[in-house]
């Protein structure tokens, strides 16, 4: 019985996560062209400072298919303003659209992507038409057909559905609801768009032609980048091709579409399946050996009445087998069971249909007859030799060699095991310091309210004036990004650098009382004045780290100097302290802090309202703002955030890292533990006589358990001297993907060795009872 | 030294219940050397593991130097069973991963006694039966007769009140055998008390009285003329 557990549980972890392995390996993959396929990415530099962007300038796609058109077949943008949310309505349906892009008609050239109804060739073409998927129909239109149907973005623009997509498949690196055409973005813009070479939202992505080498292509792009991006960002930026497929598990840039996976996890994950999968089978072989001295006598009387040796070994392989498919069924009930938890958990969409996949299948039914083959032979081979004599004179004695290679398999268990609650205290300790770290700024009590594309944007004066009369708002500003989150880069001409040359600093658009609302300290000059008109054009702040970062020798040094922006004559008016403007992954960076001077810019960057508020009860704040947004947005819905719970999720990965890690610890120390107990039953079983004997001449059971636990004792002091330093390099390694991280606390590594110590002694002590327990009487008996 | 009054053994599984001892009454006085004969299935090992505090019995009055020990649990049979009695088994019962000499010597150990002390006894019951020079070897390196030997050093080692031996010479060749009888009854003329399970005719002419069991009860006692080693 325990054995079929044990197996069933390895199988359940196994299948679980190669489902899952499979699922993240096969990302984008569905394209017949997808080895053709890249996105064109770039890196700016800019002394130290900048970044590495997955999106391109708009006229850069359009550009490099004109010049290489014998190396490039297509190409297509796809946009959305990184990550905007768009408000679309249709009569009285109405939903934020996240998955909202705008792309061009090439799309279909380059991708393969499934229309129901429209034509590929024409349906994207027009201004102000749009693709929806069937499940995005589904919302606005029922069971009606969307083609042929107008819909309203953000208010303004009317796009006309001119063809019903198929919903894109889960394992895509990006998921559209709606694909609006691209020339209704030239016609936003004007002809200005074709020109800006520096704003870079638009994700472009070409198809080479057959049989062209990437290398080719990469070779043109410094020749590219001279001819077309403006004087000094030329000197600092690089063209890059990222294939397609590696997207999904290879890509952590800057303005990623979605966030993508790992693929490091993927292989700590595919170790770990077949690691659980050799643990389970050699556990299974164990136990099935373990207990074969209680067979001997069967295997004997058989012998005696002409059972050949190989019908033994046929009978117990088929056992075997037999056995291990119970076992796999157990598993696949079970994967069925929890793989609805395990999506929400992962945040995927596997099913069990992907088992059906002719490969899959096929593996599946490999690493049945392999784990019941292999846990049958040993037995087989080794039971069928018994001498039928001796068997059934009880005097076979069972050979000492086998346990060895036992002790090292429990012991190999035991080391993963304590390597893995190691990792799993550490992970949750990273958490806990991620989480409690000071960040530089103040992030309770503040409301982030998202207005980007609303009236509200253009309206902000009037909103924070209303918001302000509730006395328990302290301080309202805007704000192009979550703080903590994320930010841009904008271009600035500083002191000491050409005339002629932009250099991109990472970049926050804020509005006066930004300081004072999140509590940052200005260490010289001044903050933003809202009393003074001409801040928003001549005045600029700056961190500590720009300050380094420029050379300037203090911060009063700063002060004065020339820091212009596109359109204000800037200087820097004030230093403020550093803070973390992204999450505890990265570094501090060089900052500027700008207000932005014209109108329709200032719209546009005001993407967040903040407030702060005072008091217990946010409730009683958000029912004042939702009123207030009635007053001027009575047609979209209120939405708000809190600042900390969205500084949380930043650390959602390390979150789930921690909970899968610690899952798998204790799925892992239950195998383990099996193992051990098989380890102990079989030595025990062996050494019953041995046990009588002892007991006879008046051992105490006491003795007894202490004489067969200090084996294991030892096996496990070993397993912690293997997994302490292994532990220790794997969680440094983890720990270099932060800036910011805690210590390595040496009292986990005892801990998790007493714990797996406990559980150790609590088995073969439960074990070795058991075996002292029985009466000498009965085991010395020969008769 | 040891009184027997009524005692029963009963032994049951799910469906059956098998009476090995049906109210056996006996009684050994120090220094006897007694034989118990009968044939297989009798209850002559259920007697002597009874005897040898390895068993409680069913039913009926067992007592151990003045003591009624009857409903002794095996922690007090263990205390009891390691300052006063020796065990010799048919199959000998060494342990295999343990040299003659560590063998000898467990006794020793679970009673506690220095290492020092140890050694000495040990030494001392090895030349009794004249195996002091194979101390280091293995019990696989030795013969059936030389491994008895050591088990009856081992039995003797304590100095035992009583000795209880489960056919020890079923093992053994006759010339062996014989051997191992001088031995033991070499030990009982010092003033140990035996108590001998035997199949062998030859074996139980040694004993100075004889007990017949069959089918779980005493149908015979006869006071013996021993042979004299």
């Amino acid at each position: 019985m325990i054995n079929i557990v044990g197996l069933a549980l390895g199988l359940t972890c196994f299948i679980l996560i190669t489902l899952y392995i499979t699922g993240e390996l096969s990302y984008d993959r569905h394209h017949p062209d997808a080895e053709r396929i890249y996105r064109v990415i770039n890196d700016a530099d800019f002394g130290g400072v900048g970044e590495t962007s997955t999106s391109s300038p708009f006229p850069l796609g359009t550009t490099m298919a004109q010049e290489y058109p014998n190396m490039i077949e297509a190409m297509t943008r796809i946009y959305n303003n990184w990550n905007t949310e768009y408000f679309v309505e249709y009569g009285e349906h109405h939903f934020k659209e996240k998955n909202f892009f705008f792309a061009d008609s090439s799309i279909f050239k380059v991708f393969d992507i499934e229309l129901v109804k429209g034509n590929p060739n024409t349906s994207l073409v027009e201004m102000n038409t749009v693709l929806i998927t069937e499940s995005a129909a589904n919302r606005y239109f029922g069971d009606n057909d969307p083609v042929g149907k107008m819909i309203r973005l953000d208010e303004r623009f009317h796009f006309k559905i001119t063809g019903l997509l198929k919903d894109p498949p889960s394992n895509t690196h990006f998921h559209y609801d709606f694909l609006a055409s691209m020339s209704t973005m030239r016609a936003m813009y004007g002809l200005r768009l074709n020109k800006n070479w520096i704003w870079n939202p638009y994700w472009t992505y070409i198809k080479l032609h057959e049989n062209i080498d990437p290398e080719a292509l990469k070779a043109q792009f410094p020749t590219f980048v001279d001819k077309y991006f403006a004087r000094g960002e030329n000197n600092s930026k690089t063209l890059y091709l990222q294939a397609l497929t590696d997207i999904h598990l290879h890509s952590a840039l800057d303005y990623e579409i979605e966030t993508n996976g790992r693929m490091s996890y993927v292989i700590i994950l595919a170790a770990i399946a077949i690691f659980m999968l050799i643990i389970a089978s050699i556990n299974f072989m164990n136990l099935a050996t373990a207990t074969s001295a209680g067979r001997a006598r069967e295997i004997g009387v058989k012998k005696v009445f002409g059972a050949y040796r190989m019908q033994l070994i046929v009978q117990f392989i088929g056992e075997s087998l037999i056995i291990s498919f119970i076992a796999l069924i157990i598993a696949l009930v079970c994967v069925e069971i929890i793989l609805p938890s395990f999506n929400n958990f992962a945040g995927k969409n596997i099913s069990m249909s992907a088992l059906l996949d002719a490969r899959y299948l096929l593996g599946l039914i490999a690493v049945w007859l392999t784990t019941g083959i292999l846990s049958g032979l040993y037995p087989a081979f080794y039971l069928s030799r018994f001498r039928p004599v001796k068997v059934l004179k009880g005097t076979l004695k069972n050979g000492a060699k086998s346990s060895n290679a036992r002790k090292i398999l429990v012991t190999v268990q035991f080391t993963i095991s304590i390597a893995l609650v190691i990792g799993t205290l550490m992970a949750f300790r990273q958490l806990n310091y991620l989480r409690n770290a000071d960040l530089g700024f103040k992030k309770d009590n503040i409301i982030f309210i998202p207005v980007d594309h609303t009236p509200v944007s253009g309206n902000y004066d009037a909103f924070e004036g209303e918001l302000l009369q509730n006395p328990k708002i302290t301080h309202v500003t805007s704000l192009d990004y979550v703080l903590g989150v994320d930010h841009n880069s904008h271009e600035f001409k500083p002191e000491g650098f050409p005339d002629d040359e932009w250099q991109f600093y990472p970049t926050l658009i804020v509005r006066e009382d930004f300081l004072k609302l999140f509590e940052i300290p200005v260490l010289e000059g001044r903050d933003f004045n809202r009393k003074n008109k001409t801040d928003s054009a001549k005045a600029i702040l700056i961190n500590e780290a720009m300050v380094k970062h420029m050379g300037w020798n203090s911060n009063r040094e700063a002060i004065g100097k020339k820091f212009h922006s596109r359109v204000g004559q800037e200087r820097v008016v004030g230093v403020f302290k550093n803070f973390n403007v992204k999450s505890l992954h990265s570094d501090l960076t060089p900052l500027v802090l700008n207000i932005k001077e014209l109108e329709w810019e200032r719209r546009y960057f005001t993407d967040y309202v903040v407030v702060c508020y005072t008091g217990e009860d946010p409730k009683v704040i958000l029912s004042y703002i939702e009123d207030v947004w009635r007053k001027f947005s009575p047609t979209r819905p209120f939405d708000y955030k809190f600042l900390d719970t969205e500084l949380e999720k930043l650390y959602r990965d390390e979150e789930k890292l921690g909970t899968l890690s610690a899952i798998l610890a204790i799925v892992i120390i239950v195998v383990a533990a099996m193992g051990l107990f098989g380890l102990v039953s079989f030595m025990t079983e062996q050494r019953t006589k041995e046990i009588g004997i002892r007991k006879a001449l008046g051992a105490s059971i006491e003795r007894i358990v202490g004489l067969i636990s200090k084996e294991f004792v030892w096996l496990v002091i070993i397993a912690n001297a293997v997994a302490w330093p292994l532990a220790w390099w794997m969680m440094s390694d983890w720990l270099q993907n932060f800036a910011y991280r805690t210590s390595i606390n040496w009292l986990l590594f005892p801990l998790a060795g007493m714990i797996t110590m406990m559980i150790a002694m609590s088995i073969t002590g439960y074990r070795a009872w058991v075996a002292s327990k029985t009466d000498p009487a009965k085991t010395l008996r020969y008769e | 030294m040891i009184h027997v009054k009524e005692i029963s053994k009963v032994f049951r599984t799910d469906e059956v219940e098998t009476t090995a001892l049906d109210k056996i009454s006996l009684e050994i006085k120090e220094g006897e050397f007694i034989a118990v004969m009968g044939p297989s299935g009798c209850g002559k090992s259920t007697l002597l593991n009874i005897l040898g505090l390895l068993d409680n019995p069913s039913g009926g009055e067992l007592h151990f130097v003045d003591k009624e020990v009857s409903r002794y649990s095996e922690r007090q049979r263990a205390g009891l069973r390691k300052h006063n009695i020796g065990f010799i088994f048919q199959n000998f019962n060494l342990i295999d991963e343990l040299t003659v000499f560590d063998n000898v010597a467990l006794p020793l150990v679970y009673q506690g006694i220095g290492k020092a002390k140890r050694k000495k006894m040990v030494d001392e019951a090895l030349r009794r039966v004249n195996m002091q020079h194979r101390s280091k070897h293995y019990p696989l390196q030795l013969s059936g007769g030389q491994q008895q030997r050591v088990a009856v050093a081992r039995a003797v080692v304590s100095n035992p009140k009583l000795i209880l031996a489960d056919e020890p010479t079923g093992n053994l060749d006759s010339q062996h055998g014989e051997d191992v009888m001088n031995l033991l009854t070499e030990l009982n003329q010092q003033g140990t008390t035996l108590v001998m399970v035997t199949h062998s005719e030859s074996d139980a002419s040694y004993a100075q009285r004889i007990v017949k069991l069959f089918d779980g009860a005493v149908v015979g006692e006869n006071i013996n003329q021993p042979k004299v080693a």
